[in-house]
This record gives structure tokens, C-alpha cells and sequence, in this order.
């Protein structure tokens, strides 16, 4: 039996069902990190690259936590999972494909890494050849793999339908893995309804964001995501758009905003973006232009660093929704 | 016996004060320097508010706005506790009417607010960078040796702004440097200097907005001349600078604080006596993850009244 550590990070929340069933099921023990604190983010400054982004320096905080303490590192190489022929070339962004890389630069000492290369564009590649390279590693043969990928494909499903039915990935991760009882139902006396878009290792990593999620709900606002969008939804709003951005979380951003901006059952969105993030450069400002023109929806970007505090946010936050508070009593 | 509201702004280099009337009419009004110590200023300011007026107003609200706005509600016993976005511009609606854009530019941070029918429809503040905002006027014109108050004045004076990089306080500072080893005047870098924030804050703060006007300007450095010449000529027309354009930030409190008193019912503001009252705060890390807070801890009278600082709100208190 091995220990396999998965950093609280990137992929993490939103493919944690989805690995963490499978290896658990294989027979192992699946350590995660936990959420990031100070320290984690310390040491990821420290051991990244310099002109790394923030979530990729978090990565290593939490990888540079699990390297001591387990036995194989879990650090796929993120391509694309999109199926073959869809949406032309979009692949990750370039930090996701060179993970593994920059992890075992980085980093010493570093346990093996599972650096399986998830690419469900190429045509005769595809989850099971990927979940075969990952269970080989472990000591496993077919059929033991083929009944854990059922049960994890199980376990990723009622994670997105959970999602879907409107409960935060937060919340769904804990309900589906942890057992935890939630119900999407909107919190009664939340009158205000807010999109927040952004990479899910950006909105629903508490310390990085400076408590968005905490701040909003404090002051009485039902949060909704793009991750509460079916593929499907998130998918047609492409068509509105004459070019899409090459990277998936960053088109899912931009789909989400898209979504909400016209469908209108939100008062307004939030974006939050990770200071040196490049995709991020051309999400915010192609976001900000279509609400713009597409809507009268208040938009407000919230970009948060190492050196972020609550109070900053909190400012922009309250005073987004005084705004929000005033509109509507001005209507 | 007037009655009267107090409004609070308590900002990284200032700290402002207003008595306001119940129709909006200013009774009193201070501009101090916050020096690093916002207790002690709150407390300093309200005494001497309370000297002035003491005898003739009856407080029935106050406010509190800025960054130091909980620590300052603390203090003084707001009735209302507001982002200084919002004070602002309740303050300049009520008085410009009609106004469409507030640029409000203070000692750390800038901002721009754009309204449409009274109500904010959009507002940005700057991000990570502070160039082109009071502290970096302020030392520059110490590097020049001209007292801030005549800044503008200087640059009234130009014949022929050079141009400087606004980008970044670093390289503005560079650039203002190659430019007087050039030769150039004092007043043609001093107008230069203050084009270059403009630009910057226009393709900062201001990206992507709709600026309309009546446009006000507002903050302590809405005081320099040189500033409100470089924004008429970079918008085209003339901005408006309101009379208390230094201390907008406490009118929008003491708005705030009338508001809030109306649904509340009864003030719980202390007095201007807060020099009987010993306010001290003291700090420690928290030892509970590896988070380490700074947890603050406020005493009011050796009694603790509130904590704050923890992200987990283990700490967290607040009394009354």
C-alpha cells in the first residue's frame, strides 16, 4: 500500500473526486495537504520559480507539504480534456502541461511523482489508457483498475450533479468524499444573488482570495459559480463569441460570465483574478468589455496576490454591494 | 442647541472630521495628519472639535469611514461603519447635483466612481500600484524642495510640459531626474510630472470607464492646481472641485451617520470627553496554525471591547 499525496491545489477542486476515488478504491491511502495557510504559501514563494503565478507558487507550497510525508506525489500533466475535434486546440494553461517539470526542478527531495499525461484529444488516449498508467504505477491490474474507474467516474459524477443542483464546490467535495449533509437551497434573508468567476483554485481557496466566499456571506449575498453550469451550458456560449481563449478553465470563466450576463438571474459578478496570471490578462478584459456591452450588470474584478489582506477586498466588496443595495432602492 | 452629526475619515495620511448640520451645512471641520498613530489622532481631533462646539451642538449621529474605519468606530462609538467608496460618493451627490464621475485621489489609494441618476453604477480603485497619488506628490515635491502647497503653482507656470513616464512612481521619479540633468525647467517637469499621473490614473484606475460629466474631483489632492489643470486638459472641460474637496470622505460619514440614526433611533457616539478614556491596543501572533494571525486586541479602559485580525474567528470579539 502506498501513501499518495494530492496538493489542495489547481486540479484539486475540481478532478479530487475523481483521483482520490480511484486510488482509494486501488487499495491506497490518498493524503491530501491541507488548506493553505501561511506557511504553505511561504514555502511556495520560496521554492518556485520567481515569475511564476500565484496558484503555480501555491502548488508548490502544498507540494513541497506532501513531500515529506507521503510516498508517490500525484502531479498529472493536464493537456486537455476536451474530446477530439471539440473546440480546436484548447489545452490547459502552458503551467499545467509543464507541472511535473517545474515540480521536480523545484523541489527537493521529492517522493516519485505520478505524472500521467491526461490528453482526452488524442483520439486512442483517454481516461482509461491514463487510469491504466496511474494503476500500473500502483501494482494493479485491469480489472482491479476498471472496477476503481467505475466507482471514480461514479464519484466525480454526483460531485458535478451536486454542483449543478447549486451547492459550491467546497460543500459538494465534502458531501460527496466526507459524507457531509448540504442542500443547495439559497440561504433564507440572502437578498442578493452574485456570480463569481474565476479558476477554481482561485475562488475556492479561502486564504488566497482573503475569505471572499466568508465576506459575501456575512453580508447576506447567495454566491453562485460558472461550476454550478452544466458542460452543455457552458459550451453553447461559445457560438457567442467570433474567437474562444485556447485554455480550459479560462474559457469556462469566460462561458460562466457569459451565461450569467445574459441570463440575468444574478444582480451582479464578481471576477477574481491571481496577480500574474497570463490567460487572466485577456479573461478580465474580455469580460469586462461583453458586460459592458452585452448588459447593465455590475462588474466588479477583484485581483488578489501574496500580500492580499481582507481589507482590501473587504472595501471593494462592500462597496460593490452598497452599490448593488442602492440600485435596487433607487429602481 | 444645534443638532448636529460628526463624520469620521480615517485615511493612511489623514484624518478628517466634519460637523455637519441636519440640512448638510459644515459647522466644523479639520484635516489632520494621521502620523501612524489613528488612535491618538481620532482622539486628539474630536477633542478639539469638542472645545469649538461642544457648548453649541447636540451630536445625534456619527460615522465612520476609511481604512482605519472599525479601529476609529471603536473609538468614537459609531452609529455607522462605511467603505469609503460609498461615503464618498453620498457626499459629492449631495453636493454636486447631478454628478456623473467622482475622481478621488487621497494619499495611498485613488479611486473612481461613476454614477448615473444618483446611484453608483461602477467604481475601480487602484490595484497594487499607489503612483501618481499624495504620498509620491508629497515626496517628490520634498526632493524638489517646493512645499507641496505651491505645487501647483509651479506648475500653473509651464510653458512646455515635458513628458514624463507615469507608469510606475520608480521610473517617473527616474525620468523627472533625466529631464532636469536635460536641462529643463522646474515648472515644465512639475506640470509634467503632474500630465504623467494623470495619464496613468486615466489608463489605470479610470480603464474602460464612461466619463461623463459634471466630473468632481475630490481628496487631498484635489488641492493641487497642477493636478486639476492636467485633468481639464486631458478630459477636454473643466472638472469641479468641490469647496471641502479635502474632507468629502467624512461628509459622506456624517450623511451616513443622519441616515442610520433615523432607523436606529439613539446615537452611540461617547462624547468629545475621549481624553478621560484610555484607548490601547495590543497585539499577538496566534500560536493555533500555521497561519500565524496577527490577532489585535482593543482596550477601552483596561477593559477589552473588541479583537480582530484572525482569519479563522476563533478570536473574534466585539462587546456592545
Amino acid at each position: 500500500m502506498y501513501r499518495v499525496g494530492i496538493p489542495r491545489s489547481l486540479a484539486y477542486f475540481f478532478y479530487l473526486p475523481l483521483w482520490k476515488t480511484f486510488i482509494t478504491e486501488l487499495g491506497h491511502e490518498v493524503i491530501e495537504s491541507p488548506p493553505t495557510s501561511r506557511a504553505i504559501l511561504d514555502r511556495g514563494v520560496k521554492e518556485a520559480v520567481n515569475d511564476a503565478c500565484i496558484p503555480i507558487k501555491l502548488y508548490h507550497g502544498h507540494a513541497a507539504y506532501l513531500a515529506e510525508r507521503c510516498d508517490l506525489l500525484f502531479c498529472p500533466r493536464l493537456v486537455s480534456v476536451r474530446k477530439h475535434g471539440d473546440f480546436g486546440s484548447e489545452t490547459f494553461c502552458p503551467k499545467f502541461l509543464g507541472l511535473p517539470d517545474m515540480v521536480r526542478l523545484a523541489l527537493n527531495p521529492l517522493p516519485p511523482l505520478i505524472d500521467v499525461r491526461i490528453d482526452l484529444k488524442q483520439p486512442r488516449t483517454g481516461l482509461w489508457d491514463a487510469a491504466c498508467e496511474v494503476g500500473q504505477k500502483l501494482g494493479h491490474g485491469q480489472a482491479e483498475i476498471k472496477r476503481a474507474l467505475r466507482l471514480a467516474q461514479a464519484a466525480q459524477q454526483s460531485f458535478r450533479n451536486l454542483c449543478q443542483r447549486g451547492v459550491l464546490v467546497p460543500d459538494a467535495l465534502e458531501a460527496v468524499l466526507n459524507g457531509k449533509k448540504v442542500s443547495p437551497k439559497a440561504t433564507p434573508g440572502h437578498d442578493l444573488t452574485i456570480a463569481v468567476v474565476g479558476y477554481p483554485y482561485v475562488i475556492y481557496d479561502p486564504y488566497i482570495n482573503a475569505g471572499l466566499f466568508k465576506i459575501l456571506q456575512e453580508e447576506g449575498v447567495n454566491i453562485v459559480t460558472q461550476d454550478m453550469l452544466t458542460d452543455q451550458i457552458l459550451n453553447w456560449q461559445a457560438r457567442e463569441l467570433p474567437k474562444t481563449l485556447f485554455w480550459y478553465f479560462s474559457n469556462r470563466a469566460v462561458y460562466g460570465g457569459l451565461h450569467f450576463m445574459k441570463k440575468g438571474r444574478v444582480d451582479g459578478m464578481i471576477h477574481v483574478t491571481a496577480f500574474a496570471c497570463g490567460p487572466d490578462s485577456m479573461v478580465d478584459r474580455l469580460l469586462e468589455i461583453e458586460v459592458r456591452r452585452r448588459s447593465s450588470m455590475p462588474y466588479l474584478a477583484i485581483a488578489v496576490d501574496e500580500h492580499t489582506g481582507e481589507a482590501g477586498v473587504r472595501t471593494r466588496v462592500e462597496a460593490f454591494l452598497d452599490m448593488l443595495r442602492y440600485q435596487r432602492k433607487g429602481k | 442647541m444645534i443638532k448636529a452629526y460628526l463624520g469620521v475619515d480615517v485615511g493612511s495620511v489623514s484624518t478628517n472630521l466634519v460637523i455637519m448640520d441636519e440640512n448638510g451645512q459644515l459647522l466644523a471641520s479639520s484635516y489632520l495628519r494621521t502620523n501612524g498613530r489613528p488612535i491618538q489622532t481620532v482622539q486628539e481631533g474630536i477633542q478639539a472639535l469638542g472645545r469649538e462646539l461642544a457648548q453649541e451642538v447636540n451630536i445625534m449621529g456619527c460615522g465612520t469611514t476609511g481604512s482605519a474605519r472599525y479601529l476609529t468606530s471603536m473609538i468614537i462609538g459609531a452609529d455607522v461603519v462605511k467603505n469609503e467608496i460609498t461615503a464618498h460618493a453620498i457626499a459629492a451627490s449631495h453636493e454636486i447635483e447631478n454628478v456623473h464621475t467622482i475622481i478621488e485621489i487621497g494619499g495611498q489609494d485613488s479611486k473612481i466612481i461613476i454614477l448615473r441618476g444618483g446611484v453608483v453604477t461602477d467604481f475601480a480603485m487602484n490595484t497594487v500600484c499607489a503612483a501618481g497619488t499624495g504620498s509620491f506628490l508629497d515626496q517628490q515635491a520634498s526632493r524638489l524642495c517646493i512645499p507641496i502647497e505651491e505645487f501647483g503653482g509651479y506648475a500653473a507656470k509651464a510653458r512646455n510640459p515635458v513628458r514624463i513616464a507615469g507608469r510606475c512612481a520608480v521610473f517617473a521619479e527616474s525620468d523627472m531626474i533625466h529631464k532636469q540633468q536635460l536641462g529643463h525647467n522646474l515648472e515644465d517637469i512639475v506640470a509634467g510630472l503632474c500630465e504623467a499621473l494623470v495619464r496613468n490614473y486615466m489608463n489605470n484606475v479610470g480603464k474602460g470607464k464612461e466619463i461623463l460629466a459634471p466630473v468632481v474631483f475630490q481628496g487631498g489632492v484635489a488641492a493641487n492646481l497642477g493636478l486639476v489643470q492636467a485633468f481639464n486638459k486631458y478630459l477636454g472641460f473643466e472638472v469641479l472641485v468641490p469647496r471641502h474637496h479635502g474632507v468629502m470622505g467624512a461628509i459622506g460619514a456624517a450623511y451616513l451617520a443622519r441616515d442610520a440614526v433615523g432607523k436606529k433611533g439613539q446615537t452611540s457616539f461617547k462624547g468629545f470627553d475621549l481624553e478621560k478614556i484610555d484607548f490601547r491596543t495590543t497585539s499577538f501572533e496566534c500560536k493555533g496554525c500555521s497561519n500565524a494571525c496577527e490577532v489585535v486586541q482593543f482596550f477601552e479602559n483596561k477593559n477589552l471591547i473588541a479583537r480582530w485580525g484572525d482569519r479563522c474567528g476563533k478570536w473574534e470579539l466585539q462587546v456592545g
